[in-house]
């Protein structure tokens, strides 16, 4: 069987990345300089002004979920380059807000700590300033985090701005109400109140599916603080569960609400993202780093990309913040197993899965923002613990996506892989 | 992307050419049992409007690896095969090859017809190790070309210099002969492992693209051969055979036990066009149409042949307007 010998022989070598590495940066597979993600861990989301966190300042809990991610891989603090915490709403960005969680987190001193804001994207954003600082040699290991304590600040007014915004019509556009260009969004592109409602109860019905099977146990750093309840009594608890889903959720139920921002418009309370209390964070470094260390390694960042999109439709920023992750990275659509798109609103999220052409079955897997919440500051990072977690879960090498829409008029995307199991 | 596809039960496909004179004819040589035992079976295709319908097909008495249209007369095509010879083939002549050589000592797995203006010749590669280059009527061998330490994949004529063609082996190189002198002019090791194909570029005389069982392709000028000009990463398992574009100097096709057929401009970035993954066996056979810009012909093991054009040619600057 001289034949079969010769054409087995042919079969000797197998490259070992299937797909990513088409000639792509991806290519650049297990390189020392790779930035990977070593663990990364989050709080509940709680309900804003209601919850389990509504009296909780963001400082307790970042503490919380900084100290879980180091404690978690046996890492001391003094070994972080950095650390760059993602924030919307407290005063600059909460600059202060997390050196104060650093101390009381039980880092040392030593280790410095800043914020970054660009708003929905934040939590993300902190991501990528730290991979940054490891990419240009400053750093070798840093902690991303994302906070948001939509109880205690609720979304302020843009600030000092000039006059003359109202001769250009894109900055004009920027203060247009964030629901409003969700309505934009709907009625250009056609998205229906009847899709928009379906996608809302496919969140829920996902999200309960994920909660009552405890997928999201071990993401979920348990929270113990206080609450002020309704007859005034303060008293303590522990939230382990996120707040906002609605198992029962239905059809009929979704579509008797009413329009929240347009009398006859199609975007409701039920249809868009909970104003809600979280943090998240994720442990970064360089490979070489992280493999010396004896750290594991969860994923890798391929490719990221920030792009500014029409300001009165701020939220088609994924259909075009993915694509160009995508080819950074030298993957399409069809390579990414799991999409995390933020649901800012279903009418945005819709249109961009859609124009995007992507399988409905591959979008946040275990729901979204319109059932989980988005804690703005924090959203980002939660989206990256959840899509590593539900890429190991299933067990195989694999890419994801994290993306949202900014409301800042942008989008954002990066590309991750889960490398498989060892 | 609309896919005409040609079943051949029980016959697994190991090489496919486009006739150079009637642009919806093609040409597959296939085989029983995967080519390792039984029969083989040279198919005549015709595409339709709307598929692909048999014109002839011709049996013989062992596995058929590779097909070459004559380059003077429309009717006339030679096979190699696992007994070692090759074959003339006519379309008006339903029964038996018009010819049939039997020098090869071991399987042949190249012929080629070549096409350089006022020369007429055949070459042959064997896991003999040989290159054999014959007469249009196959009466006996001009010459035998010896060198290579391993067998013989591929055998391809230059479409410029004439009297010249290279060869793809399993010793890992590259080989570029003159027939005139009967010698080897250029060894390339151009991989560490097998090599299983290679190709001349259509648009420059100096470029060879191979394909390997290192699961890479690599283009090479032949005036400076240390290293390749490109190396082009993405196949999961060995690159069966690649062929560039008659139409674009720098886009390439190859395909691979992968299962995949993909397409490369390898004066971009990123070469990687598209990758099809229409097939659900090793995919052996491969060729562009001539006349037909960026349609595509393949074979595979999963006893298929499909007509089709890819994607990334149908639009852009690799598109019909070139």
């Amino acid at each position: 069987m001289h034949r079969l010998k010769v054409i087995s022989g042919h079969l000797s070598h197998r490259r070992d990345l299937r797909r990513s590495d088409c000639g792509a940066r991806a290519a650049a597979s297990r390189g020392s300089e790779d930035v990977v993600v070593v663990h990364g861990r989050r709080s509940a989301i709680g309900k804003a002004r209601r919850g389990g966190f509504k009296d909780t300042t963001p400082d307790e809990l970042l503490a919380a979920v900084m100290a879980a991610v180091l404690a978690d891989v046996g890492l001391s603090a003094d070994k972080l380059g950095d650390v760059c915490v993602g924030n919307v709403l407290q005063p600059g960005a909460g600059a202060v807000m997390s050196r104060v969680a650093q101390f009381l987190s039980g880092f040392p001193e030593t280790v410095p700590v800043y914020a970054v804001n660009r708003q929905c994207s934040s939590g993300l954003q902190a991501l990528l300033n730290v991979a940054g600082s490891i990419r240009s040699g400053s750093i070798e290991l840093g902690l991303a985090c994302g906070v948001e304590s939509m109880s205690l600040r609720p979304a302020t007014k843009p600030g000092d701005l000039s006059s003359r915004l109202l001769d250009h019509h894109r900055a004009r556009d920027c203060l247009i109400p964030m629901g409003i260009t969700s309505e934009n969004v709907a009625e250009r592109f056609g998205v229906s109140r009847e899709k928009q409602d379906a996608f809302a109860l496919t969140s829920h019905i996902k999200a309960a599916r994920a909660q009552s099977s405890g997928l999201f146990d071990q993401e979920i750093v348990p929270v113990t603080t206080r609450l002020v309840d309704d007859a005034g009594s303060e008293r303590q608890v522990t939230v382990r569960q996120d707040e906002g889903i609605r198992p029962g959720t239905t059809l009929e139920g979704l579509a008797k609400l009413k329009p929240a921002f347009k009398a006859d418009g199609s975007t409701t309370a039920g249809n868009a993202s909970q104003v809600s209390d979280g943090a998240a964070a994720v442990l970064l470094g360089r490979r070489a780093a992280v493999e010396a260390l004896g750290l594991p390694v969860l994923g890798v960042l391929r490719a990221s990309a920030v792009v500014g999109v029409p300001p009165d439709v701020m939220g088609v920023g994924p259909a075009f913040a993915i694509p160009a992750a995508l080819e950074q990275a030298g993957l399409t659509v069809a390579d990414i197993d799991v999409f995390e798109i933020n649901e800012a609103f279903a009418s945005q999220a819709v249109y961009c899965v859609e124009k995007l052409g992507i399988p409905l079955e591959k979008v946040n897997p275990n729901g979204g923002a319109i059932a989980l919440g988005h804690p703005l500051g924090c959203t980002g990072a939660r989206q990256v613990v959840t899509l590593l977690n539900e890429l190991r879960r299933r067990g195989r090498r694999g890419f994801g996506v994290v993306s949202m829409c900014i409301g800042t008029r942008m989008g954002a995307a990066a590309v991750f892989e889960y490398p498989g199991p060892l | 992307m609309m896919t005409k596809v040609f079943r051949s039960p029980a016959r697994h496909g190991y090489a496919v050419e486009v006739s150079p004179f009637v642009p919806s004819r093609v040409a597959c040589a296939a085989a029983q049992y995967y080519g390792i035992a039984g029969c083989g079976t040279l198919l005549v295709l015709d595409q339709t409007e709307t598929g692909i319908c048999l014109v002839t097909s011709w049996q013989w008495g062992d596995g058929l690896f590779d097909v070459a249209w004559s380059e003077a007369n429309e009717h006339v095509l030679v096979a190699g095969g696992g007994d070692g010879s090759l074959q003339l083939w006519d379309t008006a002549n339903h029964s038996a090859p018009l010819r049939e050589a039997r020098e090869h000592r071991q399987e042949v797995y190249s012929v080629d017809w070549s096409q350089t203006r006022g020369e007429n010749l055949i070459v042959s590669g064997s896991w003999d190790h040989t290159a054999k280059v014959w007469d249009p009527s196959l009466s006996s061998s001009l010459t035998t070309l010896r060198g290579h330490e391993g067998v013989i994949y591929s055998t391809v004529w230059s479409p410029h210099i004439p009297g010249c063609f290279a060869s793809a082996s399993g010793d890992g190189t590259l080989r570029v002969w003159d027939v005139k002198s009967a010698a080897c002019r250029l060894a390339v090791p151009a991989h560490r492992a097998e090599v299983l194909s290679c190709d001349w570029c259509k648009y420059d005389q100096n470029l060879l693209a191979t394909g390997s069982v290192d699961c890479s392709a690599c283009v090479w000028d032949l005036r400076n051969v240390r290293q390749p000009v490109n190396q082009l990463l993405g196949h999961t398992y060995a690159i069966r055979r690649l062929k560039f574009s008659p139409f674009s100097k720098t886009l390439l096709a190859s395909c691979s036990y992968d299962f995949s057929v993909r397409f490369w401009d390898f004066s971009r970035n990123q070469p990687l066009l598209d990758t099809v993954e229409h097939h659900s066996e090793f995919v052996c056979g491969l060729d562009f149409n001539l006349h037909i810009p960026n349609q595509v012909v393949d074979c595979s093991w999963d006893e298929t042949v499909k007509i089709y054009t890819p994607g990334c040619l149908s639009a852009g600057p690799h598109g019909t307007g070139l």
